[in-house]
């Protein structure tokens, strides 16, 4: 198998030729929740990249990606499976034109199951096993968090009418959290935990290296040596890396190719998502270099 | 990094720790960090960080705090060091320390070394946590401890334990076959006396056949010590090797320098103190120069030569030789038709850029059959098992 023959610093490698570049520590969480079969949750600030670190892994392990987008109101029967009424329905009416009897064993079947991403990644049958990708945990409710206890720990689904599905190999999965609610210790407890910081700035630089390859080379050091100083503004939402990336790409879009105070204010609602935070950064572009003379 | 170090005394007692930090740890963490350590060796500082923090923590919050104890435990001046490891009290070093601390946890700061090295924990904790999580605190044994220190930096008592380990890691010996026969359910031969007196009782119908095979005696061992000015250091570690040799088996031991001695007779003293006092005292011409082709001649022709034929024999010396390479060839070429297996230990031969450019060690190397670099105690222990190894291979020998 692939997966036990590799090291963290192989992953790395792999990742890397993937273009999702990683720290010793998320290379390290990755290969540990591969290599021990147990769940990953990966909490950072929105934009770090937690996301993108399960499709990342699932391309370069050349393994499918299953993603279940948790929300509120989320219910078993969109994560874990449902049955399928409608054709339960027709079943019955076949039957009863047809006079024969049913019964319930045989409207409850694997015929009539309609797998959700939780259980698809157990029956899942191929070469790789799949990622499971569980985003944005913290959205769904604490009752959700419960019903997948049995699934994190053993992977395995109990289905009252069928029985209970072993994954034959346990599927990678990850789960993210913003924080915006506190999860429950039952949780935490049956998962690996890694917290994704912001990256360096010379990783960072790394990446949009890499992400916006238009991009000039001055550009990208002042704009993470501007993103990581903003980044210690009190803000609402301080940038991450999604955000920085699109500023680049913005400002490449624009021609720019070194950071002027004009086009910063131009493009600044790449980086600052609420006004108070625009006008916040706005105010100290004198102080961060950018004065009014120098740029033009 | 952390060899040596049972890795769920390791696990138990960091975990331990860092729940008295006020870090909440769970039992699947730590199996997990267990199964980590097993599945991948983490090589450095950094590789041991991330797996026990990925694996152990379970919120963000407590991220600080397992910081403070991880560099408490490991930024130590004592640390990971083998050499500081070994005289784990004498880095604490303060008497305060072996004080019971208070019930506040302030050792983050404070930073009382590896949690399975630290004496003070013992005492303090024991009382304090009767009601909670009472752990041993693990110190790893004092040869585990020392395994890869070189023999030069042991001192008299570390020896000693040296020795005591020695013979008892000496349990199976190398046999050779001999010629006299005894009666075994798994012998080959059909012995013809008693079975036909067993078959007087059947009626001459040789119903028990009694099956004999060759008796097994312990193949000897000879063992050559250097102990010239260049092999000082590990004079001493040698001559305990000898002596374990001796007490177990049918060994004849000398040591060499200049001259050659018969230590046999003294080494087998019971007491190890006695029997290294009475070695020394014999050796007159230790740390001095070196003639190893004619000690080696030397001990062909006395009538102690005998006992190399079909032995096993063991020369430690770093081939330092003040006679002629040729003369060195000649005579090891005649030792070599003469045993059964010639072992070289030379200590030197553990150093990354070692080659056999000395001129008496070239000159042996042809003659010898297997070379090893016992210069710590993990390497003696590949030398007790070499020894064992050239014993079982009499099969495919076409000698002995």
């Amino acid at each position: 198998m692939t997966e036990s023959s590799l090291s963290a610093a192989a992953l790395r490698q792999q990742l890397d030729e993937v273009d999702y570049l990683v720290d010793e520590g998320l290379s390290t969480a990755l290969y540990l929740a591969l290599a021990l079969g147990l769940p990953l949750l990966l909490e950072g600030e929105p934009g770090v990249g937690k996301t993108a670190a399960a499709k990342a892994l699932a391309s370069a392990l050349g393994a499918p990606l299953i993603r279940l987008q948790c929300f509120e109101g989320l219910t078993a029967g969109e994560a874990l499976y449902e049955w399928n009424y409608q054709r339960q329905l027709l079943a019955i009416r076949l039957a009863e034109s047809r006079d024969e009897k049913l019964r319930d064993a045989d409207l409850f079947t694997e015929e009539f199951l309609l797998e959700r991403p939780i259980l698809q990644s157990i029956r899942y049958h191929g070469p790789v096993v799949p990622v499971l990708l569980i985003d944005e945990i913290d959205r769904a409710d604490d009752e959700f968090e419960a019903l997948l206890f049995e699934f994190l720990g053993e992977a395995s689904i109990t289905i009252p009418e069928l029985g209970t599905y072993t994954a034959q190999r346990r599927p990678m999965v990850i789960l993210t959290s913003n924080r915006s609610r506190e999860l429950h210790d039952a949780l935490r407890r049956r998962c690996l935990y890694h917290w994704i910081d912001f990256p360096d700035p010379a990783r960072a630089a790394e990446i949009l290296r890499r992400t916006v390859p238009g991009a000039n080379e001055r550009l990208i050091l002042s704009a993470t040596d501007f993103v990581g100083r903003v980044r210690h503004f009190d803000l609402d939402k301080p940038p991450g890396m999604a955000e920085t990336i699109d500023w680049v790409s913005a400002l490449t879009l624009l021609g720019a190719s070194e950071l002027g105070r004009a086009d910063i204010l131009l493009t600044l609602g790449a980086i600052t998502k609420t006004p108070d935070d625009r006008d916040t950064v706005a105010g100290e572009l004198d102080a961060l270099g950018y004065e009014a003379a120098a740029a033009t | 990094m952390l060899p040596a170090v049972d890795h769920s005394a390791f696990v138990v007692s960091l975990s331990a720790r860092l729940q008295r930090a006020g870090v909440s740890v769970g039992f699947t963490g730590m199996g997990a960090l267990v199964r980590a350590m097993a599945a991948a060796p983490l090589g450095s500082r950094a590789s041991l960080y991330w797996a026990t923090r990925i694996c152990l923590v379970q919120r963000q919050s407590d991220l600080a705090s397992f910081d403070a104890v991880f560099a408490a435990v490991f930024d130590e001046s004592l640390g990971i060091d083998p050499h500081a490891r070994s005289q784990p009290l004498r880095a604490v070093g303060d008497e305060d320390m072996l004080a019971s601390i208070a019930g506040a946890p302030s050792f983050a700061e404070e930073g009382d070394g590896l949690p399975w090295a630290t004496l003070p924990s013992v005492t303090s904790t024991t009382e304090a946590e009767t009601g909670g999580l009472a752990l041993p605190e693990r110190m790893p044994s004092g040869l585990e401890g020392l395994a890869d220190t070189p023999f030069d930096e042991l001192d008299t008592a570390q020896l000693a334990l040296l020795g005591g380990w020695l013979e008892a890691a000496l349990t199976s010996w190398p046999t050779r076959r001999t010629r006299r026969q005894s009666a075994h359910h798994a012998g080959r031969r059909t012995a013809l006396r008693p079975t036909l007196a067993r078959a007087r009782r059947t009626g001459w119908e040789p119903i028990e056949l009694v099956l004999t095979r060759p008796v097994r005696k312990h193949r000897r061992v000879v063992m050559l010590c250097d102990v010239s000015q260049s092999m000082q250091c590990y004079a001493a570690a040698y001559l305990h090797l000898m002596r374990a040799v001796a007490l177990t088996t049918d060994a004849e031991v000398f040591a060499f320098a200049t001259t050659l001695t018969r230590l046999t007779s003294v080494l087998v003293y019971k007491s190890p103190q006695l029997a290294m006092q009475q070695a020394s005292e014999k050796v007159a011409d230790r740390f001095g120069g070196t003639r190893i082709a004619s000690n080696i001649r030397a001990l062909l022709a006395s009538r102690h030569g005998g006992a190399t034929r079909g032995a096993i024999v063991i020369i430690a010396s770093d081939g330092w030789d003040s006679d002629p390479p040729d003369e060195l060839a000649k005579v090891m070429a005649r030792l070599h038709r003469r045993a059964y297996r010639v072992l070289w230990l030379n200590p030197r031969a553990a150093a990354p850029d070692f080659a056999p450019l000395v001129g008496g060690f070239s000159a042996a190397l042809p003659y010898c059959d297997d070379v090893l670099p016992a210069h710590n105690i993990g390497a003696l222990g590949d030398v007790v098992s070499a020894i064992v190894r050239a014993g079982r291979s009499d099969v495919v020998s076409s000698r002995g």
